[in-house]
Protein backbone atom coordinates (compact mmCIF):
# COMPACT_ATOMS: atom_id res chain seq x y z
CA UNK A 1 0.00 0.00 0.00
CA UNK A 2 2.73 2.47 0.90
CA UNK A 3 4.63 1.62 -2.21
CA UNK A 4 1.22 2.02 -4.72
CA UNK A 5 1.10 5.43 -2.55
CA UNK A 6 4.73 6.30 -3.39
CA UNK A 7 4.23 5.40 -7.03
CA UNK A 8 0.86 7.53 -7.63
CA UNK A 9 2.93 10.33 -5.93
CA UNK A 10 5.65 10.20 -8.40
CA UNK A 11 3.18 10.64 -10.99
CA UNK A 12 1.48 13.39 -9.12
CA UNK A 13 5.19 14.89 -9.06
CA UNK A 14 6.11 14.63 -12.34
CA UNK A 15 2.66 16.18 -13.59
CA UNK A 16 3.19 19.23 -11.18
CA UNK A 17 6.88 19.60 -12.34
CA UNK A 18 6.04 19.60 -15.90
CA UNK A 19 2.82 22.08 -15.37
CA UNK A 20 5.25 24.91 -13.37
CA UNK A 21 7.40 24.48 -16.42
CA UNK A 22 4.28 26.51 -18.25
CA UNK A 23 4.44 30.04 -16.75
CA UNK A 24 0.65 32.10 -17.61
CA UNK A 25 -1.66 29.22 -17.69
CA UNK A 26 -2.69 29.03 -14.35
CA UNK A 27 -3.06 33.11 -14.29
CA UNK A 28 -5.27 32.78 -17.60
CA UNK A 29 -6.98 30.09 -16.62
CA UNK A 30 -7.86 32.46 -13.26
CA UNK A 31 -8.92 35.18 -15.54
CA UNK A 32 -11.12 32.97 -18.17
CA UNK A 33 -12.56 31.80 -14.76
CA UNK A 34 -13.88 35.26 -14.37
CA UNK A 35 -15.19 36.08 -17.66
CA UNK A 36 -17.19 32.56 -17.04
CA UNK A 37 -18.49 33.50 -14.13
CA UNK A 38 -19.15 37.11 -15.23
CA UNK A 39 -21.04 35.75 -18.10
CA UNK A 40 -23.44 33.25 -16.13
CA UNK A 41 -24.29 36.05 -13.69
CA UNK A 42 -25.35 38.41 -16.62
CA UNK A 43 -27.28 35.43 -18.70
CA UNK A 44 -28.76 34.49 -15.21
CA UNK A 45 -29.97 38.14 -14.42
CA UNK A 46 -31.03 38.57 -18.36
CA UNK A 47 -33.55 35.40 -17.70
CA UNK A 48 -34.14 35.78 -13.98
CA UNK A 49 -38.21 36.15 -12.99
CA UNK A 50 -40.14 34.85 -10.20
CA UNK A 51 -41.53 32.38 -12.05
CA UNK A 52 -38.22 31.12 -13.47
CA UNK A 53 -37.31 30.90 -9.37
CA UNK A 54 -40.46 29.29 -7.93
CA UNK A 55 -39.37 26.72 -10.56
CA UNK A 56 -35.66 26.06 -9.18
CA UNK A 57 -36.17 22.98 -7.20
CA UNK A 58 -32.94 24.01 -5.46
CA UNK A 59 -30.71 27.69 -5.12
CA UNK A 60 -32.06 30.94 -4.69
CA UNK A 61 -30.82 32.24 -8.04
CA UNK A 62 -30.68 30.89 -11.16
CA UNK A 63 -27.38 31.96 -11.46
CA UNK A 64 -25.98 29.76 -8.45
CA UNK A 65 -28.29 27.14 -10.00
CA UNK A 66 -26.49 26.91 -13.43
CA UNK A 67 -23.28 27.89 -12.12
CA UNK A 68 -23.19 24.45 -9.56
CA UNK A 69 -24.04 22.86 -12.77
CA UNK A 70 -21.03 24.18 -15.11
CA UNK A 71 -18.95 23.17 -12.36
CA UNK A 72 -19.96 19.72 -11.84
CA UNK A 73 -19.69 18.99 -15.64
CA UNK A 74 -16.07 20.40 -15.62
CA UNK A 75 -15.58 17.43 -12.89
CA UNK A 76 -17.82 15.35 -15.01
CA UNK A 77 -15.56 15.85 -17.72
CA UNK A 78 -12.28 15.34 -15.76
CA UNK A 79 -13.12 12.20 -14.61
CA UNK A 80 -14.73 10.66 -17.69
CA UNK A 81 -11.88 12.20 -19.98
CA UNK A 82 -8.27 12.25 -17.50
CA UNK A 83 -8.06 8.27 -17.93
CA UNK A 84 -7.89 8.05 -21.73
CA UNK A 85 -6.16 11.50 -22.80
CA UNK A 86 -3.08 10.22 -20.04
CA UNK A 87 -2.82 6.93 -22.15
CA UNK A 88 -3.16 8.93 -25.37
CA UNK A 89 -0.37 11.95 -24.33
CA UNK A 90 2.03 8.90 -23.31
CA UNK A 91 1.13 6.99 -26.51
CA UNK A 92 1.72 10.15 -28.29
CA UNK A 93 5.28 10.97 -26.61
CA UNK A 94 6.49 7.61 -26.89
CA UNK A 95 6.95 7.39 -23.06
CA UNK A 96 4.11 4.59 -22.59
CA UNK A 97 6.73 2.02 -23.76
CA UNK A 98 9.61 3.07 -21.07
CA UNK A 99 6.74 3.41 -18.58
CA UNK A 100 5.76 -0.24 -19.37
CA UNK A 101 9.36 -1.89 -18.96
CA UNK A 102 9.21 -0.87 -15.31
CA UNK A 103 7.65 -1.89 -12.19
CA UNK A 104 4.86 0.03 -12.39
CA UNK A 105 1.58 -1.80 -14.07
CA UNK A 106 -0.73 -0.17 -16.62
CA UNK A 107 -3.47 0.64 -14.21
CA UNK A 108 -1.10 2.32 -11.69
CA UNK A 109 0.58 4.71 -14.43
CA UNK A 110 -3.16 5.68 -15.19
CA UNK A 111 -4.72 6.28 -11.82
CA UNK A 112 -1.40 7.92 -11.08
CA UNK A 113 -1.32 10.53 -14.36
CA UNK A 114 -5.18 11.03 -12.92
CA UNK A 115 -4.12 12.92 -9.76
CA UNK A 116 -3.09 16.20 -11.63
CA UNK A 117 -6.01 16.48 -13.76
CA UNK A 118 -8.25 16.26 -10.71
CA UNK A 119 -6.15 18.24 -8.79
CA UNK A 120 -5.97 21.20 -11.00
CA UNK A 121 -10.18 20.88 -12.30
CA UNK A 122 -10.43 21.24 -8.09
CA UNK A 123 -8.47 24.40 -8.17
CA UNK A 124 -10.31 25.51 -11.38
CA UNK A 125 -13.61 25.28 -9.80
CA UNK A 126 -12.35 26.78 -6.50
CA UNK A 127 -11.51 29.88 -8.83
CA UNK A 128 -14.74 30.22 -10.33
CA UNK A 129 -16.88 29.67 -7.15
CA UNK A 130 -14.43 32.07 -5.49
CA UNK A 131 -15.28 34.67 -7.89
CA UNK A 132 -18.41 34.22 -8.05
CA UNK A 133 -18.77 34.44 -4.43
CA UNK A 134 -16.95 37.64 -4.24
CA UNK A 135 -18.41 39.92 -6.83
CA UNK A 136 -21.88 38.04 -7.79
CA UNK A 137 -23.42 37.33 -4.41
CA UNK A 138 -23.26 33.40 -4.96
CA UNK A 139 -23.86 31.78 -2.09
CA UNK A 140 -21.18 29.60 -0.69
CA UNK A 141 -21.52 30.70 3.07
CA UNK A 142 -24.09 28.47 2.80
CA UNK A 143 -22.03 25.58 1.84
CA UNK A 144 -22.13 22.16 4.01
CA UNK A 145 -18.31 21.56 2.77
CA UNK A 146 -17.87 17.65 4.05
CA UNK A 147 -21.38 17.22 2.07
CA UNK A 148 -19.87 18.89 -1.10
CA UNK A 149 -16.41 16.63 -0.77
CA UNK A 150 -18.15 13.82 0.05
CA UNK A 151 -20.33 14.45 -3.41
CA UNK A 152 -17.19 14.94 -5.22
CA UNK A 153 -15.63 12.38 -4.48
CA UNK A 154 -18.98 9.62 -4.92
CA UNK A 155 -18.95 11.41 -8.34
CA UNK A 156 -15.04 10.66 -9.09
CA UNK A 157 -15.39 7.15 -8.10
CA UNK A 158 -18.82 6.84 -9.99
CA UNK A 159 -18.10 8.34 -13.17
CA UNK A 160 -14.29 7.32 -13.22
CA UNK A 161 -15.26 3.73 -13.68
CA UNK A 162 -16.45 5.32 -17.23
CA UNK A 163 -13.26 6.63 -17.79
CA UNK A 164 -11.22 3.44 -17.60
CA UNK A 165 -13.77 2.35 -19.76
CA UNK A 166 -13.38 4.89 -22.63
CA UNK A 167 -8.89 4.18 -22.12
CA UNK A 168 -10.06 0.51 -22.93
CA UNK A 169 -11.64 1.61 -25.75
CA UNK A 170 -9.11 3.79 -26.61
CA UNK A 171 -6.58 0.72 -26.54
CA UNK A 172 -8.36 -1.30 -28.77
CA UNK A 173 -9.60 1.36 -31.02
CA UNK A 174 -6.52 3.96 -30.93
CA UNK A 175 -9.26 6.70 -31.12
CA UNK A 176 -12.59 8.37 -29.54
CA UNK A 177 -14.52 8.28 -26.01
CA UNK A 178 -17.62 7.04 -26.26
CA UNK A 179 -18.34 7.51 -22.93
CA UNK A 180 -17.37 11.14 -22.50
CA UNK A 181 -19.94 11.24 -25.75
CA UNK A 182 -22.35 9.55 -24.10
CA UNK A 183 -22.41 10.63 -20.76
CA UNK A 184 -21.63 14.48 -21.11
CA UNK A 185 -24.28 14.12 -24.39
CA UNK A 186 -27.14 12.95 -22.41
CA UNK A 187 -26.34 14.70 -19.20
CA UNK A 188 -26.49 18.45 -20.90
CA UNK A 189 -29.72 17.65 -21.77
CA UNK A 190 -30.80 15.17 -19.45
CA UNK A 191 -28.79 16.02 -16.42
CA UNK A 192 -30.36 18.95 -15.11
CA UNK A 193 -27.30 21.02 -15.66
CA UNK A 194 -28.80 24.38 -16.75
CA UNK A 195 -32.45 23.28 -16.44
CA UNK A 196 -34.37 21.19 -14.19
CA UNK A 197 -35.48 17.96 -15.53
CA UNK A 198 -39.05 18.68 -14.33
CA UNK A 199 -39.50 20.97 -17.98
CA UNK A 200 -38.77 17.82 -20.17
CA UNK A 201 -40.92 15.56 -21.47
CA UNK A 202 -41.93 12.55 -19.31
CA UNK A 203 -39.75 9.93 -22.10
CA UNK A 204 -37.05 12.67 -21.05
CA UNK A 205 -37.95 12.76 -17.37
CA UNK A 206 -37.62 8.78 -17.66
CA UNK A 207 -33.90 8.77 -19.37
CA UNK A 208 -32.75 11.65 -16.60
CA UNK A 209 -34.37 9.63 -13.70
CA UNK A 210 -31.82 6.54 -15.29
CA UNK A 211 -28.93 8.99 -15.46
CA UNK A 212 -26.82 8.82 -11.98
CA UNK A 213 -25.71 12.47 -13.05
CA UNK A 214 -29.14 13.74 -11.97
CA UNK A 215 -28.49 12.37 -8.37
CA UNK A 216 -25.06 13.50 -8.34
CA UNK A 217 -26.16 17.00 -9.62
CA UNK A 218 -28.91 17.43 -6.77
CA UNK A 219 -26.73 16.07 -4.65
CA UNK A 220 -24.27 18.95 -5.42
CA UNK A 221 -26.35 22.07 -5.35
CA UNK A 222 -28.21 20.66 -2.02
CA UNK A 223 -25.01 20.56 -0.14
CA UNK A 224 -23.34 23.61 -1.93
CA UNK A 225 -26.50 25.86 -2.23
CA UNK A 226 -28.62 25.08 0.59
CA UNK A 227 -26.18 23.17 3.30
CA UNK A 228 -27.43 20.13 3.22
CA UNK A 229 -26.55 17.05 5.78
CA UNK A 230 -24.91 14.12 5.18
CA UNK A 231 -28.03 12.21 5.98
CA UNK A 232 -30.22 14.74 3.51
CA UNK A 233 -28.05 13.31 0.52
CA UNK A 234 -27.45 10.15 1.35
CA UNK A 235 -29.68 8.29 -1.04
CA UNK A 236 -28.06 9.94 -4.40
CA UNK A 237 -24.50 9.44 -2.06
CA UNK A 238 -25.65 5.77 -1.99
CA UNK A 239 -26.53 5.66 -5.83
CA UNK A 240 -23.35 7.08 -6.57
CA UNK A 241 -21.62 4.72 -4.79
CA UNK A 242 -23.51 1.68 -5.57
CA UNK A 243 -23.00 2.88 -9.28
CA UNK A 244 -19.01 2.40 -8.94
CA UNK A 245 -19.39 -0.69 -7.19
CA UNK A 246 -21.04 -1.92 -10.15
CA UNK A 247 -18.69 -0.09 -12.71
CA UNK A 248 -15.10 -0.13 -11.12
CA UNK A 249 -14.70 -4.06 -10.98
CA UNK A 250 -16.41 -4.12 -14.54
CA UNK A 251 -13.84 -1.89 -15.83
CA UNK A 252 -10.95 -2.96 -14.27
CA UNK A 253 -11.21 -6.08 -16.12
CA UNK A 254 -12.80 -4.91 -19.33
CA UNK A 255 -9.43 -2.64 -19.33
CA UNK A 256 -7.18 -5.45 -18.23
CA UNK A 257 -8.68 -7.58 -20.81
CA UNK A 258 -7.96 -4.84 -23.17
CA UNK A 259 -4.74 -4.63 -22.43
CA UNK A 260 -4.06 -8.50 -23.12
CA UNK A 261 -5.38 -8.26 -26.26
CA UNK A 262 -3.32 -5.18 -27.58
CA UNK A 263 -0.24 -7.42 -26.18
CA UNK A 264 -1.45 -10.35 -28.13
CA UNK A 265 -2.40 -8.13 -31.63
CA UNK A 266 1.21 -5.58 -30.99
CA UNK A 267 -0.81 -2.93 -31.18
CA UNK A 268 -0.25 -1.46 -27.36
CA UNK A 269 1.95 1.24 -28.62
CA UNK A 270 0.55 1.92 -31.92
CA UNK A 271 -1.32 5.09 -32.67
CA UNK B 1 21.50 -16.90 -10.50
CA UNK B 2 20.27 -19.06 -13.24
CA UNK B 3 23.27 -20.29 -15.72
CA UNK B 4 20.99 -19.03 -18.81
CA UNK B 5 19.99 -15.67 -18.87
CA UNK B 6 17.54 -16.38 -22.09
CA UNK B 7 15.86 -19.51 -22.78
CA UNK B 8 13.51 -19.32 -25.70
CA UNK B 9 11.25 -22.62 -26.24
CA UNK B 10 9.22 -23.23 -29.54
CA UNK B 11 8.63 -19.50 -29.67
CA UNK B 12 6.12 -18.13 -31.78
CA UNK B 13 4.41 -14.99 -32.69
CA UNK B 14 1.26 -14.37 -34.83
CA UNK B 15 -0.31 -11.78 -35.79
CA UNK B 16 -3.94 -10.54 -36.90
CA UNK B 17 -4.00 -8.93 -39.99
CA UNK B 18 -3.61 -4.74 -39.93
CA UNK B 19 -7.47 -3.91 -40.64
CA UNK B 20 -8.25 -0.19 -41.68
CA UNK B 21 -11.71 1.91 -41.56
CA UNK B 22 -15.01 -0.18 -41.52
CA UNK B 23 -13.18 -3.04 -41.49
CA UNK B 24 -11.97 -3.01 -38.25
CA UNK B 25 -14.69 -2.21 -36.34
CA UNK B 26 -16.49 -5.06 -38.56
CA UNK B 27 -13.65 -7.59 -37.48
CA UNK B 28 -12.24 -6.05 -34.21
CA UNK B 29 -11.07 -9.63 -33.23
CA UNK B 30 -9.83 -11.53 -36.66
CA UNK B 31 -7.60 -14.64 -35.34
CA UNK B 32 -3.96 -14.07 -36.12
CA UNK B 33 -2.68 -14.99 -39.27
CA UNK B 34 0.48 -13.45 -39.78
CA UNK B 35 3.69 -15.15 -38.70
CA UNK B 36 6.33 -13.04 -37.40
CA UNK B 37 8.33 -15.96 -35.19
CA UNK B 38 8.10 -19.46 -36.24
CA UNK B 39 9.43 -21.76 -33.72
CA UNK B 40 12.50 -20.09 -32.31
CA UNK B 41 14.55 -21.89 -29.27
CA UNK B 42 17.95 -20.90 -28.10
CA UNK B 43 19.74 -19.95 -25.29
CA UNK B 44 21.63 -17.28 -24.07
CA UNK B 45 24.27 -17.40 -21.28
CA UNK B 46 24.57 -15.32 -18.77
CA UNK B 47 26.76 -12.77 -19.67
CA UNK B 48 26.76 -13.44 -23.02
CA UNK B 49 26.37 -11.18 -26.18
CA UNK B 50 24.20 -12.50 -28.77
CA UNK B 51 23.46 -10.02 -31.83
CA UNK B 52 19.93 -10.51 -33.41
CA UNK B 53 20.55 -9.84 -37.29
CA UNK B 54 18.12 -10.48 -40.05
CA UNK B 55 16.31 -8.26 -42.65
CA UNK B 56 13.80 -5.90 -42.10
CA UNK B 57 10.55 -7.92 -40.96
CA UNK B 58 12.27 -10.83 -40.10
CA UNK B 59 10.84 -10.83 -36.56
CA UNK B 60 14.01 -8.60 -34.22
CA UNK B 61 11.77 -6.16 -32.96
CA UNK B 62 8.93 -8.54 -32.31
CA UNK B 63 11.18 -11.02 -30.33
CA UNK B 64 12.68 -8.21 -28.39
CA UNK B 65 9.36 -7.17 -27.32
CA UNK B 66 8.29 -10.40 -26.04
CA UNK B 67 11.39 -10.42 -24.12
CA UNK B 68 10.71 -6.75 -22.41
CA UNK B 69 6.93 -7.94 -21.40
CA UNK B 70 5.30 -5.76 -24.41
CA UNK B 71 3.86 -8.54 -26.31
CA UNK B 72 2.53 -11.60 -25.76
CA UNK B 73 3.88 -14.62 -27.35
CA UNK B 74 1.23 -17.24 -29.19
CA UNK B 75 2.77 -19.80 -28.72
CA UNK B 76 6.13 -21.41 -26.35
CA UNK B 77 7.84 -19.27 -24.26
CA UNK B 78 10.43 -16.73 -23.34
CA UNK B 79 12.44 -17.07 -19.97
CA UNK B 80 14.37 -14.51 -19.22
CA UNK B 81 17.10 -14.52 -15.86
CA UNK B 82 14.85 -17.29 -14.84
CA UNK B 83 11.34 -15.66 -15.18
CA UNK B 84 8.68 -16.60 -17.71
CA UNK B 85 7.87 -13.28 -19.87
CA UNK B 86 3.75 -14.43 -19.39
CA UNK B 87 3.43 -15.64 -15.94
CA UNK B 88 6.06 -13.38 -14.05
CA UNK B 89 6.23 -9.77 -16.18
CA UNK B 90 6.98 -8.22 -13.09
CA UNK B 91 9.78 -10.12 -12.28
CA UNK B 92 11.15 -10.27 -15.74
CA UNK B 93 11.34 -5.89 -15.82
CA UNK B 94 12.97 -5.90 -12.64
CA UNK B 95 15.89 -7.86 -14.76
CA UNK B 96 16.14 -6.41 -18.06
CA UNK B 97 16.93 -2.86 -19.24
CA UNK B 98 15.53 -1.88 -22.59
CA UNK B 99 16.22 0.62 -25.28
CA UNK B 100 14.33 0.27 -28.62
CA UNK B 101 16.37 2.60 -30.49
CA UNK B 102 13.61 5.45 -30.87
CA UNK B 103 14.55 8.96 -30.21
CA UNK B 104 11.48 9.75 -28.30
CA UNK B 105 10.02 8.25 -24.83
CA UNK B 106 11.36 11.39 -22.44
CA UNK B 107 8.66 13.91 -21.23
CA UNK B 108 9.73 17.26 -23.74
CA UNK B 109 9.39 19.55 -20.50
CA UNK B 110 11.33 18.12 -17.84
CA UNK B 111 15.30 17.73 -17.62
CA UNK B 112 17.43 14.91 -18.97
CA UNK B 113 17.92 14.07 -14.93
CA UNK B 114 14.48 14.65 -13.69
CA UNK B 115 13.27 12.45 -16.61
CA UNK B 116 15.83 9.58 -15.24
CA UNK B 117 15.21 10.19 -11.54
CA UNK B 118 11.64 9.90 -12.44
CA UNK B 119 12.18 6.64 -14.33
CA UNK B 120 14.62 5.20 -12.17
CA UNK B 121 11.81 5.35 -9.32
CA UNK B 122 10.02 3.67 -11.18
CA UNK B 123 12.33 0.92 -11.34
CA UNK B 124 12.18 1.14 -7.61
CA UNK B 125 15.73 2.24 -7.07
CA UNK B 126 16.60 4.88 -4.21
CA UNK B 127 17.38 8.11 -4.34
CA UNK B 128 20.96 7.75 -3.49
CA UNK B 129 21.52 4.81 -6.34
CA UNK B 130 19.92 6.62 -8.98
CA UNK B 131 21.99 9.86 -8.58
CA UNK B 132 25.58 7.81 -8.01
CA UNK B 133 24.41 5.70 -11.71
CA UNK B 134 23.31 9.04 -13.04
CA UNK B 135 26.86 10.56 -12.01
CA UNK B 136 28.85 7.54 -12.85
CA UNK B 137 27.09 6.81 -16.11
CA UNK B 138 26.45 10.25 -17.71
CA UNK B 139 29.87 10.29 -17.46
CA UNK B 140 30.52 7.07 -18.94
CA UNK B 141 28.22 8.01 -21.88
CA UNK B 142 29.38 11.74 -22.48
CA UNK B 143 26.11 13.11 -20.80
CA UNK B 144 27.45 15.42 -17.92
CA UNK B 145 26.53 18.91 -19.87
CA UNK B 146 23.08 17.57 -20.70
CA UNK B 147 21.54 16.16 -17.86
CA UNK B 148 19.99 19.71 -16.96
CA UNK B 149 18.66 20.67 -19.85
CA UNK B 150 14.98 19.97 -21.03
CA UNK B 151 14.46 16.74 -23.28
CA UNK B 152 12.89 19.17 -26.00
CA UNK B 153 16.65 20.85 -26.34
CA UNK B 154 18.48 17.61 -26.90
CA UNK B 155 19.48 16.21 -30.02
CA UNK B 156 18.21 12.98 -31.33
CA UNK B 157 21.57 11.47 -31.10
CA UNK B 158 21.30 12.55 -27.10
CA UNK B 159 18.29 11.53 -26.78
CA UNK B 160 19.50 7.84 -27.71
CA UNK B 161 22.41 8.18 -25.36
CA UNK B 162 19.92 9.28 -22.52
CA UNK B 163 17.99 6.50 -23.34
CA UNK B 164 20.44 3.95 -23.07
CA UNK B 165 21.42 5.30 -19.79
CA UNK B 166 18.15 4.55 -18.24
CA UNK B 167 18.10 1.27 -20.10
CA UNK B 168 21.32 0.69 -17.68
CA UNK B 169 20.37 2.93 -14.62
CA UNK B 170 18.65 0.02 -12.19
CA UNK B 171 21.64 -2.37 -13.80
CA UNK B 172 19.72 -4.79 -14.82
CA UNK B 173 20.94 -8.28 -15.39
CA UNK B 174 19.94 -8.66 -19.03
CA UNK B 175 20.30 -5.52 -21.73
CA UNK B 176 18.07 -5.69 -24.52
CA UNK B 177 18.68 -3.00 -27.58
CA UNK B 178 17.19 -2.68 -30.52
CA UNK B 179 19.36 -1.21 -32.88
CA UNK B 180 21.18 1.02 -30.03
CA UNK B 181 23.32 2.97 -32.22
CA UNK B 182 21.06 3.83 -35.04
CA UNK B 183 20.91 7.80 -34.49
CA UNK B 184 24.60 8.23 -32.96
CA UNK B 185 27.28 9.88 -34.79
CA UNK B 186 30.30 7.67 -36.05
CA UNK B 187 32.51 8.61 -33.05
CA UNK B 188 28.98 8.38 -30.53
CA UNK B 189 28.53 4.80 -31.90
CA UNK B 190 32.08 3.69 -31.61
CA UNK B 191 32.35 5.12 -28.51
CA UNK B 192 29.02 3.70 -26.67
CA UNK B 193 30.24 -0.08 -28.32
CA UNK B 194 33.51 0.38 -26.60
CA UNK B 195 31.69 1.39 -23.32
CA UNK B 196 29.07 -2.25 -23.63
CA UNK B 197 32.19 -3.99 -24.40
CA UNK B 198 34.36 -2.81 -21.25
CA UNK B 199 31.59 -1.59 -18.70
CA UNK B 200 28.63 -3.52 -19.36
CA UNK B 201 29.95 -6.77 -20.73
CA UNK B 202 33.37 -7.16 -19.39
CA UNK B 203 32.98 -5.34 -16.11
CA UNK B 204 29.32 -5.74 -15.09
CA UNK B 205 28.80 -9.25 -16.67
CA UNK B 206 25.47 -8.14 -17.97
CA UNK B 207 23.97 -10.49 -20.93
CA UNK B 208 23.66 -8.45 -23.51
CA UNK B 209 20.90 -9.33 -26.40
CA UNK B 210 20.37 -6.94 -29.12
CA UNK B 211 18.95 -6.06 -32.78
CA UNK B 212 21.41 -4.46 -35.26
CA UNK B 213 22.18 -3.89 -38.92
CA UNK B 214 25.81 -3.00 -38.21
CA UNK B 215 28.00 -6.02 -39.34
CA UNK B 216 30.76 -3.62 -37.54
CA UNK B 217 29.29 -3.57 -34.05
CA UNK B 218 28.23 -7.42 -34.02
CA UNK B 219 31.80 -8.32 -34.78
CA UNK B 220 32.52 -6.02 -32.21
CA UNK B 221 30.40 -7.21 -28.78
CA UNK B 222 28.33 -10.67 -30.18
CA UNK B 223 29.88 -13.47 -28.85
CA UNK B 224 27.22 -15.41 -31.23
CA UNK B 225 24.87 -14.31 -33.67
CA UNK B 226 21.10 -15.45 -34.02
CA UNK B 227 20.04 -15.26 -37.98
CA UNK B 228 16.37 -14.79 -38.35
CA UNK B 229 14.46 -14.59 -41.97
CA UNK B 230 10.94 -14.83 -42.01
CA UNK B 231 10.48 -15.26 -38.17
CA UNK B 232 12.56 -18.48 -38.51
CA UNK B 233 15.93 -19.24 -36.85
CA UNK B 234 18.58 -20.41 -39.68
CA UNK B 235 21.51 -20.05 -37.75
CA UNK B 236 22.78 -19.30 -34.24
CA UNK B 237 26.82 -19.33 -33.45
CA UNK B 238 30.03 -17.58 -33.47
CA UNK B 239 30.66 -14.77 -36.48
CA UNK B 240 33.22 -17.17 -36.66
CA UNK B 241 31.90 -20.60 -37.26
CA UNK B 242 29.34 -18.80 -39.39
CA UNK B 243 31.91 -17.52 -41.85
CA UNK B 244 33.58 -20.67 -41.28
CA UNK B 245 30.51 -22.99 -42.34
CA UNK B 246 29.86 -20.70 -45.19
CA UNK B 247 33.18 -20.29 -46.07
CA UNK B 248 32.41 -16.55 -46.27
CA UNK B 249 35.42 -13.91 -45.88
CA UNK B 250 32.86 -11.90 -44.24
CA UNK B 251 29.93 -12.01 -41.93
CA UNK B 252 27.68 -9.84 -44.12
CA UNK B 253 29.11 -12.33 -47.03
CA UNK B 254 27.97 -15.32 -44.75
CA UNK B 255 24.31 -13.94 -44.12
CA UNK B 256 23.57 -13.51 -47.24
CA UNK B 257 24.41 -17.03 -48.04
CA UNK B 258 22.76 -18.39 -45.24
CA UNK B 259 19.49 -16.53 -46.18
CA UNK B 260 19.47 -17.28 -49.73
CA UNK B 261 20.00 -13.28 -50.34
CA UNK B 262 22.19 -11.56 -53.07
CA UNK B 263 24.73 -8.73 -52.21
CA UNK B 264 24.81 -6.41 -54.66
CA UNK B 265 27.11 -4.09 -55.31
CA UNK B 266 26.13 -0.81 -53.03
CA UNK B 267 25.51 -3.19 -50.11
CA UNK B 268 28.80 -4.66 -49.86
CA UNK B 269 29.67 -2.04 -46.92
CA UNK B 270 29.73 -2.22 -43.81
CA UNK B 271 26.14 -2.31 -42.93
CA UNK B 272 22.91 -4.38 -44.46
Amino acid sequence: MKQLLRDLLLFFQRDLRIASTYRSPFILEAIEALFGATTFYYVARFVDSPALRAALPQGKTYFAYSLVGFVFFDYLNAALDTFDRSLQEARDAGTLEPLLVTQVSLPVILVGSAFYPFAATTLRIAVYLGWAAAFFEFPLRAANWPAVIAVLVATLLAFSGLGVLSAAYLLLFKRGNPAKWLILGVSSIAGGMLFPVDILPPWLQFVAHLNPVTYALDAMRGALLEGASLSAIARPLLLLLAFAAVLMPFSTVAFSWALRRTKVTGTLTHR
Amino acid sequence: MPDSAIILDSLEKWFPPALGGWKAYLQPFHAPTSPALRGISLQVKQGEAVALLGANGAGKTTLLRILATLLLPTRGSATLAGHDAVREPAEVRRNIGYHAGSDLGFYARLTGRQNLQFFGRLHRQTDEFITRRIGSLSEQLGLQNSLDRQARTLSSGTIQRLSLLRALLHQPNVLLLDEPTRSLDAIAAAQFRQFLKTEVLARQGTSLFFASHTMQEIEMLADRVVILEEGKLLAFDTPAALRGATASPSLEEAFARITGRRLQPAQESASL
